[in-house]
């Protein structure tokens, strides 16, 4: 047990001597979702203001406050989409042998590393959230311990995803193909920006290839968790979800995947 | 005792449907310098992938350390690696890394430190604990890596091509500390090469073609068996399309 302990305990150590390291990865991430607060959605405010949200029909919140959990969503993305972009460049360079080669069971190893990602990404979510808090957004502190572990739980479907990404990527020069056809579908896709409701208005097939975004829910499970409420439905797509990308990122990453450069 | 610390059983193996292994076998004795010859392209890489779990055995088997690999949470618990490209992560100090691939073996930080200690001096990395990865030269980086996969005293060490790219000086250092340690301690090298300067006359040596054995044995009995004048021309003439 003590090895998987201190094996866990490395793999965190070295993500985050990694992310502090990387202060300009840090503001990066920050940077972006803050954009969107400050500056989209002061624009948007004001053409649906007090905008009414299906889900929570009976609130009365501003289109800030709406799009909240939607750019929580968005720095676990494109952290997790980050990570998957450096374990690529690891693999290509060798490094991930070390990770694969070990004596200490490959998925255990991988969740490790979900994990520590998570970790990461929970930080700047929670300086993110400060910030909007202070900007004038209303959370609760509560609500923010609330999240942590369900932002833990919603990156490690991400990273898993991401790390399965990366297990069918060889190149670093693919990755590009990663942001058009898997973060900005993914994001735009979903409920991060605008209630589903408003897509089944003008595109009834867009609606449906939304309710089957995985992002989506992941999204109103953020939301759900700020205003402390639970949906049973929901809850099940993010087992299922955990489940099923944990199953990906473990399969990708079987030993007949991984391609030496010099073979 | 066990005699072998790995044994390599009638492993075939395939790529892209091309045969890169041709029922090949062999063992790697305890307290021996194993070398594995062969020019490029003759399944040195693949056979290194096999070993470390980066390919999938699909024929045959391999045993290290009396477990099959199969069983790698017991084969390569006593196994330190070097791959051929640098592993270390140059962001990270040199102690850092270390940190981490003791992680990898189960190790917290202190027991990582205490069990190189002694080899941390013999490489002369002292100095070196606080520095980036990235500071370092080629030869130092490759020091490194040797005292990683030192972590935890492992019996077996396996080397895929370690000297590409260092200076002659760097190459021996790292060749004769090598070898110093397979005689003074209980422990076996085996070392993936194409380059004949750095086999020694002792060293057991398997020659491969084509994914086949085609000769093998401690090196002087090798030249002595054929009658050429060296390793360079037995093997050149072994491995010359007839």
């Amino acid at each position: 047990m003590k090895k998987y302990i201190n094996c866990m305990k490395g793999i965190i150590y070295k993500e985050l001597i990694r992310f502090f390291k990387q202060k300009s990865r840090f503001f990066s991430a920050l940077v972006r979702p803050l954009l969107w607060l400050f500056i989209f959605s002061v624009g948007f405010h004001t053409t649906t203001y007090n905008l009414e949200i299906n889900k929570f029909s009976k609130m009365d919140i501003s289109y800030e406050e709406y799009i909240i959990p939607g750019l929580v969503g968005m720095i676990l993305l494109f952290n997790g989409m980050q990570s998957s972009l450096i374990m690529i460049f690891d693999k290509e360079m060798g490094s991930m042998k070390i990770l694969l080669s070990s004596f200490i069971n490959r998925n255990y190893l991988l969740f490790c590393k979900m994990f520590a990602i998570s970790i990461v990404s929970t930080i700047q979510v929670l300086t993110f959230l400060i910030i909007a808090k202070i900007y004038g957004i209303e959370i609760s502190i509560f609500s923010i311990f609330i999240l942590i572990p369900i932002i833990i739980i919603s990156s490690i479907i991400l990273n898993a995803l991401a790390i399965f990404i990366s297990s069918q990527i060889n190149q670093l020069e693919n990755f590009a193909s990663v942001m058009n056809f898997v973060i900005f579908p993914m994001f735009f896709l979903s409920s991060a920006l605008y209630p589903l409701s408003k897509f089944e208005d003008s595109s009834i097939i867009l609606y449906y290839v939304s309710i089957l975004n995985p992002f989506t829910y992941i999204v109103e499970f953020i939301r759900y968790s700020i205003y402390l409420q639970l949906d049973t439905k929901t809850i099940i797509i993010i087992v299922l979800s955990l489940l099923i990308s944990l199953k990906m990122a473990f399969g990708g990453f079987k030993s007949k995947k991984i391609k030496s450069k010099n073979m | 005792m066990k005699e072998n610390f790995i044994e390599f059983k009638n492993v075939d193996f395939f790529y892209k449907n091309k045969k890169i292994l041709d029922d090949l076998s062999f063992s790697v004795k305890v307290n021996s310098f194993f070398v594995l010859l062969g020019s490029n392209g003759a399944g040195k890489s693949t056979i290194f992938s096999l070993i470390t779990r980066l390919q999938n055995l699909l024929k045959g088997e391999i045993i290290i350390n009396n477990y099959s690999i199969k069983d790698y949470s017991n084969a390569f618990r006593d196994v330190g690696i070097v791959f051929q490209e640098s592993t270390l992560d140059l962001d990270l100090t040199v102690k850092q890394n270390l940190y981490y691939y003791g992680a990898l073996k189960g190790l917290d930080f202190k027991e990582t430190l205490i069990s190189i200690e002694e080899e941390l001096k013999e490489l002369e990395l002292q100095e070196f604990l606080d520095v980036q990865v990235r500071e370092l030269n080629g030869g130092h980086r490759r020091k490194v890596e040797i005292l990683r996969a030192l972590i935890n005293k492992p019996k077996i060490l396996l080397f895929d091509e370690p000297t590409i790219g260092l200076d002659i000086k760097s190459k021996y250092t790292i060749l004769n500390y090598l070898r110093k340690i397979v005689k003074t301690r209980y422990i076996s090298v085996l070392w993936i090469t194409h380059l004949f300067d750095e086999i020694e006359e002792n060293d057991y040596l398997v020659i491969i073609k084509k994914g086949k054995i085609i000769e093998q044995g401690i090196v002087s009995d090798i030249i002595d068996k054929y009658q050429y004048k060296n390793l360079v021309n037995t093997f050149n003439n072994l491995v010359e399309d007839k």
